[in-house]
């Protein structure tokens, strides 16, 4: 084992880093997962026309995905199931970073009260795992995908709230802070050249982290059977409705299963270093 | 020099206080979304758990009021929601619109279901995670090390659900060695406790990798060999309780995914815990046994965190 | 026997050679000091007479440790030596102690697994307990690293050592960062070693910390040892050229300056106290400066000084007490310079940027700064790179143009190059007052070292320690 050495002082100054080979593997995933999405529902046909004469079909030429049981088309039905994903991903993530990371910034420069206030109700989301909140929600519109979207948004944006708050409060009381404030700058200027290249990079990460739990918790609920109504297809609905299929046609479920976690993989690596979960 | 975090240092009672709060708020707010379910939901909810309770044939309208005033629809939206968390936090959760059972029975005999899965699935995870992860951290780099890392980071792609539908793929159709579903033995917890605690485990094997790297290339660890301790006296003195501490966040950190894994996992094998409770009241439309579920299963998190909280605390002294 | 014989001992990074056949000798009760700077190698040297070199390094000679020899790439034979007979006492103890295990128990651990008392855990304590007396950490036993001040820390690592028994001590740079008070106390610590017996070999680039402890000195330029022997010879009548200018760079040897003459004052401080905790800083002090003039503040670690300095800028509120500065001069024409240079800077920003944004959000020419970069003797290559990839005293010479360019009436200087080799800190201290007196920049100078201040400051102000406090 190599001796570490003593005596030598660690310079634990921040760089910003390029993105990493594997990173850019991961972006290209996602892109291609997304080129998927976008161009399929266009040249596939429609995922719901069922074709009794035709079902289960291997993969070929005409079919490139095979069909299924009820003889829909897998491809038609894959490119829908992985824009809606996406967009599901992309839409609660958003609507929770933004609000959640300006929320965050205000809490630390406020000082007491607006931050006391947020930090108890972010705390108190927090005590429901996100899941059971979506879960509830699905209740009021089974099938439907608001509750999805509602619920992800309230339950990820505690995080971007409560990573922003910390991380603005270290900054905001630092020495280089305080240095550009003798020196004349303003708000705005603390902002731009202090927060936001701190900051940026981990609402990165924050982001890759809540897209996954999107994706995951709209399959994970399908699959259960409370997700979204068969038969709009969905990653995990289908995994579910193919299972009993397995023997006769095991390519029909591994479809589903491959794209999500195609999808997740992509994420992780975009990720970095950093657990996704 | 003081606390780095400028926080206040930690208590039981600290710990404690705060979490009765969580538990509080959250049961307030999932009582008052079962509230509104109750009112929302179409058809008349008061019939039905009559109907459960009395048989469909014999219920009459008397009974359907008597079951509407228990459920308090008679009554003004605030009264009747001010009531309605009265009986909550008196754990009053009423009766199930399936089966006509009083709520807190069905979910205490579900916990129980539910705990013995989570213990096991943890008890694995504690178990194989850290002692893979410590093997890999004494030799960074060697070929042990990067094989374990690669699978780790491998298996963590896979939530906990895909993992599960694997699983019953590979040993139920091929295999009738291992039931999928059927009796409730302990046999039976095998699949499940596994599936919830891969996921769990190619973390810690991670964390525990990279905290025991982090303490070996310290300056007090070097500190420690030069000033005359052997290696493992260096590394058991020091070396565990330093590593112990990330450790022990990461599990506190991955609770809630556990929980989430939990419903996912009871439904595919169709273990009778709170998760596979939930999702039939979901499908039945059953908002008391909805209601009761879901707060158990946010109690039941809130519970395993705070026992996350104290360990921290009993670990790191520098929480204090 | 002689306790240590290190002969043509070199090191190697790859290619190049870190450090260049040396050798030198300690016997039983004697000291020696490597004295250099940053990159001459000294530490270097320690870790590979010690057994620890980092990975990459490759060495080569002979090392004799209490007779028994090895040559330089045998580590394994000396490492089984470590602790009770030889032992290294490393650069920044803070970060060399446990930070979950509690002070005594560090010693009293030592004392039980390699010092091997007899009695046991208990005995063990106790002796810890007693060296916490005799070392003034009387009540720290039950402290976490983290709550020790610099000075205990390093108190407390040497208790560590100590308890260890080793005859035999390596220390590395002991007394960086620390003030009269404690480099005093550290000194006669590791004397007290040698007269009993022991011998140490000290790393420093504090020559008055060497003038102090005596013995051999060493002086170590570019990995070689230029200049070798007994301490007052080689202090008195240094031989080589790089031995004379480290000297001349001591703040007791720097030549009187003519001090401005005053012109009218530029702030007002009355009736400024500031209490921290249970202790009362300071109270009822009183401050004029004059445009142009020159003071210093100084005190030992924790006296208050940068709190002081934080006052005169408005960026610490006093608990009572007031601070007026010249209603026609605006807040930005009164600076600050850092004691760690790059506590100034944005990390993530490179220098051209930040220079540039400062340029225009003040009007100013580009040209000024690279007037200034010159005048410091700074390659304008230097501004693309980030505040991390530049030398801490290009930095603080960077932080420096930075201030210069706003044409500031005061300059407080937080302890600027306290952290700095001795060579750099007097160029940058030369600059700063050059610079100032050029603008006619009035300068507060904070540090804890009196022969700066009594050269550069034509008033000085003292703080005292806080009572409670043990140097």
């Amino acid at each position: 084992m190599t001796m570490p050495s003593v005596g030598i002082l660690n310079d634990g100054a921040a760089t910003p880093k390029r993105m990493t080979p594997w990173q850019w593997v991961g972006l290209a995933i996602l892109a291609l997962i997304g080129f998927f999405g976008l161009v399929a529902p266009l040249i596939g046909g429609d995922p719901l026309i069922q074709d009794l004469d035709h079902v289960m079909i291997k993969p070929c030429l005409s079919s490139p995905l095979g069909t299924d049981h009820l003889g829909r088309s897998m491809f038609a039905r894959l490119g829908h199931a992985a824009r809606l994903s996406l967009l599901l991903a992309a839409l609660s993530v958003l609507t929770a970073a933004i609000p959640g990371a300006l929320l965050g910034v205000a809490a630390a420069w406020r000082a007491r009260w607006t931050d006391t206030a947020l930090s108890t109700i972010a705390d108190g989301v927090l005590a429901l795992p996100g899941l059971l909140l979506i879960v509830l929600l699905t209740t009021f519109a089974p099938g439907k995908f608001w509750p999805f979207y509602v619920g992800l948004s309230l339950a990820l944006w505690v995080e971007y709230f409560r990573v922003v708050r910390a991380a603005s409060q270290t900054l905001l009381r630092s020495s280089p802070v305080e240095a550009s404030r003798l020196l004349g700058f303003g708000p705005a200027y603390v902002v731009r050249r202090h927060l936001l290249p701190e900051l940026i990079p981990v609402l990165r990460t924050l982001m890759t982290f809540g897209a996954a739990t999107s994706v995951l918790s709209l399959a994970a609920l399908g699959l259960v059977g409370v997700g979204l109504r068969p038969p709009t297809p969905e990653l995990g609905t289908m995994m579910i409705e193919l299972l009993p299929h397995y023997q006769e046609a095991p390519w029909l479920i591994a479809e589903p299963i491959f794209v999500l976690l195609l999808a997740v993989t992509g994420l992780a690596l975009v990720a970095g270093e950093r657990e996704l979960r | 020099m003081g606390r780095k975090d400028g926080g206040q240092p930690l208590t039981v009672a600290r710990i404690i206080v705060r979490r009765l709060v969580q538990a509080l708020l959250v049961s307030l707010m999932v009582s008052t979304l079962s509230f509104v379910m109750m009112r929302a939901l179409p058809g008349d909810a008061a019939m039905r758990v009559a109907a459960a309770r009395y048989g469909h044939d014999l219920v009459t309208a008397r009974a359907a009021d008597a079951v509407r005033a228990e459920l308090k629809l008679d009554r003004p939206v605030a009264s009747a929601l001010f009531a309605w968390w009265g009986d909550v936090l008196r754990l009053d959760l009423g009766t199930s619109a399936v089966t006509a059972a009083p709520v807190v029975d069905e979910v205490s005999h579900q916990l129980g279901y539910t705990i013995r899965l989570a213990l096991a699935a943890m008890g694995i995870a504690l178990l194989a995670g850290p002692l893979l992860g410590v093997l890999c951290g004494l030799w960074p780099g060697s070929a042990f090390d990067q094989t374990w890392r690669a699978l780790a980071a491998a298996i963590r792609a896979v939530p906990p659900f895909i993992l599960g539908l694997l699983l019953i793929i590979a040993f139920s159709v091929e295999m009738a060695a291992l039931p999928a579903a059927g009796t409730m033995d302990s046999t039976s917890l095998v699949l499940p406790a596994i599936t919830l605690a891969v996921g769990l485990t190619a973390g810690l094997i991670r964390v525990t990798r990279d905290a025991l790297k982090s303490v070996t290339e310290s300056g007090y660890f070097a500190f420690a060999r030069t000033k005359g301790l052997s290696l493992s006296e260096a590394l058991v003195r020091h070396g565990l309780r330093n590593a112990a501490a990330p450790v022990t966040a990461y599990v506190g950190v991955q609770l809630a995914f556990l929980i989430e894994g939990v419903v996912a996992v009871e439904t595919l094998f169709a273990w009778p815990g709170i998760g596979h409770a939930l999702v039939h009241a979901i499908y039945a439309r059953d908002v008391p046994m909805i209601q009761g579920t879901v707060m158990a299963m946010a109690i039941l998190f809130i519970g395993l965190s705070a026992l996350a909280d104290l360990a921290i605390l009993a670990i790191d002294p520098r929480r204090r | 026997m002689t306790f240590l014989e290190v002969r043509n001992l070199s090191v190697q990074a790859g290619a190049t050679a870190v450090v260049r056949d040396a050798s030198l000798q300690l016997d039983a009760s004697q000291k020696y000091t490597l004295l250099g700077e940053t990159g001459s190698g000294k530490s270097l040297l320690a870790q590979a007479i010690m057994g620890n070199l980092p990975a990459g390094l490759s060495s080569s000679g002979s090392i004799a440790v209490f007779g028994e020899t090895s040559a330089a790439d045998e580590p394994m034979k000396r490492q089984r030596l470590w602790g009770h007979s030889l032992a290294l006492l490393p650069q920044e103890p803070w970060l060399a102690l446990d930070p979950t295990m509690r002070a005594l128990s560090q010693v009293a651990e030592t004392y039980q697994k390699v010092g091997r008392v007899p009695d046991g855990v208990k005995g063990a304590r106790r002796r810890a307990s007693a060296d916490f007396s005799s070392l003034g950490l009387a009540g720290a036993e039950r402290k976490l690293p983290g709550a020790l001040s610099g000075g205990m820390a390093q108190r407390t690592a040497f208790a560590v050592v100590r308890a260890g028994g080793a005859r035999l001590l390596i220390v590395d740079e002991p007394t960086k960062g620390l003030d009269a008070g404690l480099r005093d106390g550290v000194v006669s610590m590791l004397k007290q070693v040698a007269d009993n017996g022991g011998a140490v070999l000290t790393i420093t680039h504090d020559v008055a910390a060497a003038r102090l402890l005596g013995g051999t000195i060493g002086i170590m330029l570019d990995g070689e040892i230029v200049e070798q022997g007994p301490a007052d010879q080689v202090l008195a009548q240094p031989r080589h050229d790089y031995t004379r200018r480290l000297l001349a760079a001591d703040p007791e040897s720097w030549a009187p300056r003519t001090q401005p003459t005053p012109g009218p004052p530029v702030l007002t401080a009355k009736g400024l106290s500031k209490r921290f905790g249970e202790q009362q800083l300071f109270a009822d002090l009183d401050i004029e400066i004059a445009s142009g003039g020159r003071v210093a503040v100084v005190g030992p670690s924790g006296s208050g000084k940068t709190t002081l300095g934080g006052m005169l800028l408005g960026v610490v509120p006093p608990d009572s007490g007031s601070v007026s500065r010249r209603p026609d001069v605006p807040a930005w024409k009164y600076q600050k310079l850092y004691q760690d240079p790059i506590a100034a800077f944005a990390p993530r920003v490179r220098l051209r940027t930040s220079l540039r944004d400062l340029v225009s959000r003040h009007g100013l020419q580009w040209a000024d700064v690279e007037k200034w970069m010159e005048r410091t003797r700074l390659r304008a290559s230097l501004l693309d790179r980030l505040p991390d990839q530049v030398s801490s005293g290009e930095l603080q010479r960077i932080a420096l143009v930075r201030v210069l360019l706003l044409n500031p009436v005061l300059l407080v200087a937080d302890e600027p190059t306290s952290r700095l080799d001795p060579i750099t800190q007097q160029e940058t201290i030369y600059l700063l007052a050059e610079c100032l007196a050029d603008l006619g920049c009035a300068l507060v100078l904070v540090t804890h070292d009196a022969a700066i201040a009594g050269n550069i400051a034509s008033r000085v102000l003292t703080l005292s320690a806080p009572p409670s406090r043990t140097p």
